[in-house]
């Protein structure tokens, strides 16, 4: 059956180096730096890949879809209903769940994990998108309209840019939402910070890794916010005179 | 700058990098990224063939196994994907069959009893790796080479209450009846190397508790069960704090661990594929794969690194 | 399609699941999962809703209570669970102590907002003629922030309803989770129809508090609002950069 071994069998090398070396780890302390820095490029930095991977991907294509539904709601009021109930109803149904329907369809890949979080971003995106569009007064459309400028144009450079406080406020929480459901999603596609995390209690609760992972991934959720803000700020400097 | 070049030049920076992102993430596709994942070599007798998925099930010495194939096979120049801690065998096996993985490794004795469901437990190891692969092989899969480790399931007990208790095999928990605690995952209680068996030919009839496969130790150190499903090849067992009952009518049968693979992936891949594979499988000894699950489960280093160390020390790199 | 029949067919038997009589049945698990979240938002809103109120009421710890609410969406709901069960071990009161906090803020920053932003000329007329303070607060502030408060609640009520599912990753079981847990003994049919059972359940806790708040909303508000402020206005729509 098995093919003969050379009578010594394997090398069996000193993995990583004397017990003492895991002194830490064995006695679960609260945090081992040393662990944190052995395993960063092979446990924990991926995670963090595929979890910014994972957030921007969902984040993109949710207000991509989001803006398109906004818009022509914002021409044709009656699609404001029907829209805000569906997304409402997917933004209710518990993460868990909504993967695990959407398994058996789409596989135990990256797909159903996006398919699910896209479906997290569009109620707010789609609120906050269509408010702002709405909140820019009247008498500022009004004088667009009477520089001669078309709807498009209007739309293009008075509307939407006087709605982007509003987008970006929805871009931030929809942002920060994916981040912290994103880690659900590693039961799924095995993906991104859920993963350590994961790993972490599926024994004797590895302290080290769960606190870093977590630790990571609110890390990440306030940077991404941040970063949103000093977006908007950029983008629109305006607001900013009068503070 | 105008308003609109800005937002352009916002839109076309987020584009660019999610074009970077997804160009590199097809190749760091799965959690566990081995350390050799970016180095697969060109040439070698793996260039140009398909892309392989391994899959691995939801404990420890599976992730190590996964890593170990799947690095072999990347220093041989194969396009490798580990889909890992898919679940235990039923749903592994599934996945296997509704083509989410191309392989995965298997033990013959579960396979048998879970998935092909017999009820007479074979005699040998042998016989156990012969009628499994004659399972598979009416599905369409086919079994390689198996390893020289075994690593069943076993009942395990603090040696305190082994002592205290005179036990030294499973026939001796019968005067328990009821009021033993068993503790086991969840597949435990339906599977033949399981209640059913330990029923059938122990006449045992102990309270199942059921526990995530990793909490099974702080279960017995807390007394939350007395007796507990161990694998003989935990890393915990080498401390002496726990006795192994032994199991004479060998209702947790014969499991050397196999990888179950595809015929139409194997002769896609070439005969180096299933060498590679031959080669890794016949170096793992029973105290290889201890020492590689103490690494992972003990000292809490990746299943990547630890399979790393051990073919680069055995030239498999 | 063959296997959300299956799944609805596991619905019709309660969840049992032939050949594993020990296994908890669906409606077992269900109301443990209710019970569950019940505890959870009701400690969460006797805890928070009073601060929040107050603290509206008196116009102090803006910064507190908008950031708490920044804070809470970003805290991954899986990590503070596993926190709360590796420090603190699995028992119902650990579980709901992660509960809690996570629950606690979106309750406290939308009472905030939701009494800061009430029309000052309307609670200066008030205190004008006479209104001690608790007064205003309850028959002035309360009814009008009645929108956002539940805003607030309905918030927390789904999120406790969503952790509870996930605290079966941790260890804990009792809840619905443990089905989806446990696809080894359940079956995917089992899964999928735990995962049915939870989405309705958790949209007929948002239709149950929905409803609740429209009982509780006064007239003139009902009439004068031209939409609906839903679970996900939490805080406000427009923020200052």
């Amino acid at each position: 059956m098995s093919p003969l071994l050379a009578a010594s069998g394997p090398v069996i090398p000193n993995f990583g180096g004397a017990p003492s070396t895991y002194a830490c780890e064995r006695a679960n302390r609260l945090f081992c730096a040393d662990w944190v820095t052995r395993n960063w490029s092979s446990v924990l930095w991926p995670a963090l890949r595929q979890h910014i991977v994972l957030t921007v991907i969902a984040v993109a294509i949710g207000f991509a879809i989001s803006t398109l539904l906004a818009l022509i709601a914002y021409r044709r009021g009656w699609l404001e209903r029907p829209v805000l109930i569906v997304t409402s109803i997917l933004y209710t149904i518990p993460s868990l769940a909504l993967f695990e329907l959407l398994a058996p369809s789409f596989g135990l890949t990256r797909t159903t994990a996006e398919i699910a979080l896209v479906s997290y971003t569009l109620l707010i995106l789609f609120r906050n998108t269509l408010t702002g569009l709405r909140e820019v007064p009247a008498e500022v459309k009004d004088a667009a309209a009477g520089m001669g400028m078309g709807p498009m144009q209007s739309l293009l450079r008075v509307e939407l840019p006087l709605a982007a406080p509003a987008i970006i406020a929805g871009l931030r929480i929809a942002t920060v939402t994916v981040i912290s459901l994103a880690t659900v999603a590693a039961l799924i596609d095995n993906e991104g910070l859920g993963v350590p995390i994961l790993t972490a209690i599926s024994g004797e609760v590895f302290k080290t890794e769960l606190i870093t992972a977590g630790a990571m991934a609110v890390a990440l959720a306030l940077i991404a916010d941040g970063l949103l803000v000093l977006i908007q700020r950029w983008l629109t400097p305006w607001t900013r005179a009068g503070r | 700058m105008t308003r609109t070049l800005k937002v352009i030049a916002a839109v076309l920076a987020l584009a660019s990098a999610l074009a970077a992102c997804g160009g590199s993430s097809k190749s760091s596709s799965h959690a566990s990224s081995s350390p050799s994942t970016t180095t697969s070599t060109s040439g070698g007798p793996g260039a140009g063939k398909p892309p392989v998925t391994i899959g691995d099930k939801n404990f420890t010495e599976e992730y190590v196994l996964g890593e170990l194939y799947a690095e072999a096979l990347q220093a041989k120049g194969y396009k490798v994907t580990v889909k890992g801690n898919i679940g235990s065998s039923e749903i592994t096996y599934k996945a296997l069959q509704a083509g989410q993985i191309d392989m995965y490794p298997e033990y013959t004795g579960t396979l048998l009893t879970a998935i092909a469901g017999i009820t007479t437990p074979p005699q040998s190891a042998a016989q156990a790796y012969d009628e499994a692969k004659a399972y598979v092989q009416k599905q369409g899969f086919t079994l390689l080479d198996p390893t020289p480790f075994y690593d069943s399931d076993a009942l395990g007990t603090l040696k305190s209450f082994a002592t205290k208790n005179h036990l030294s095999t499973i026939s001796d928990l019968r005067r328990f009846g009821s009021s033993l605690r068993l503790g086991g995952a969840p597949e435990f209680a339906t599977r033949f190397e399981g209640l059913i068996g330990l029923k059938r030919e122990y006449g045992l009839n102990p309270t199942f508790v059921p526990l995530a496969i990793g909490l099974t130790y702080t279960a017995l150190d807390s007394g939350k069960v007395q007796v507990a499903d161990v694998f003989t090849t935990d890393p915990q067992l080498t401390t002496g704090k726990y006795t192994v009952l032994s199991d004479p009518k060998k209702v947790f049968g014969f499991q050397n661990v196999a990888p179950v693979v595809k015929q139409s992936v194997l002769s896609a891949e070439g005969p180096a594929f299933a060498q590679t594979l031959n080669k890794v499988s016949a170096l793992l000894t029973i105290p290889a794969i201890q020492r590689m699950n103490a690494a992972v489960a003990l000292d809490h280093q990746s299943p990547a690194a630890v399979a790393h160390a051990f073919l680069a020390a055995n030239g498999l790199l | 399609m063959g296997a959300f029949g299956q799944a609805l067919q596991f619905i019709g038997r309660n969840g049992q699941v032939p050949g594993a009589p020990h296994l908890p049945t669906l409606v077992h698990l269900t109301l443990g999962t209710v019970k569950i979240a019940a505890i959870g938002v009701g400690i969460s809103v006797a805890i928070a809703l009073p601060i929040g109120l107050w603290l509206g009421h008196i116009h102090r710890g803006s910064f507190v209570a908008i950031n708490l609410g920044n804070i809470w969406r970003s805290l991954p709901s899986l990590a503070v669970l596993a926190i709360g069960v590796a420090f603190l071990g699995l028992g119902l009161r650990n579980v709901e102590l992660a509960l809690v906090v996570l629950a606690v803020p979106p309750i406290i920053t939308n009472a905030y907002v939701a009494i800061d932003g009430v029309d000052r000329g309307a609670v200066e007329a008030a205190r004008g003629m006479g209104l001690t303070e608790w007064q205003i607060l309850r028959s002035v502030e309360l009814p009008l922030g009645v929108p956002l408060i539940f805003a607030g609640i309905r918030t927390a009520a789904l999120f406790v309803v969503s952790t509870t599912t996930i605290a079966a990753l941790t260890g804990y079981s009792g809840s619905l989770g443990d089905i989806i847990n446990n696809e080894t003994s359940y079956h995917l049919s089992g899964v999928l129809g735990a995962a049915i059972v939870i989405a309705a359940l958790a949209l007929v806790v948002e239709g149950l508090l929905a409803g609740l708040q429209r009982a509780l909303t006064p007239r003139g508000l009902k009439l004068s609002k031209r939409q609906e402020v839903t679970s996900a206005l939490a805080p406000l729509v427009t923020e200052p950069a």
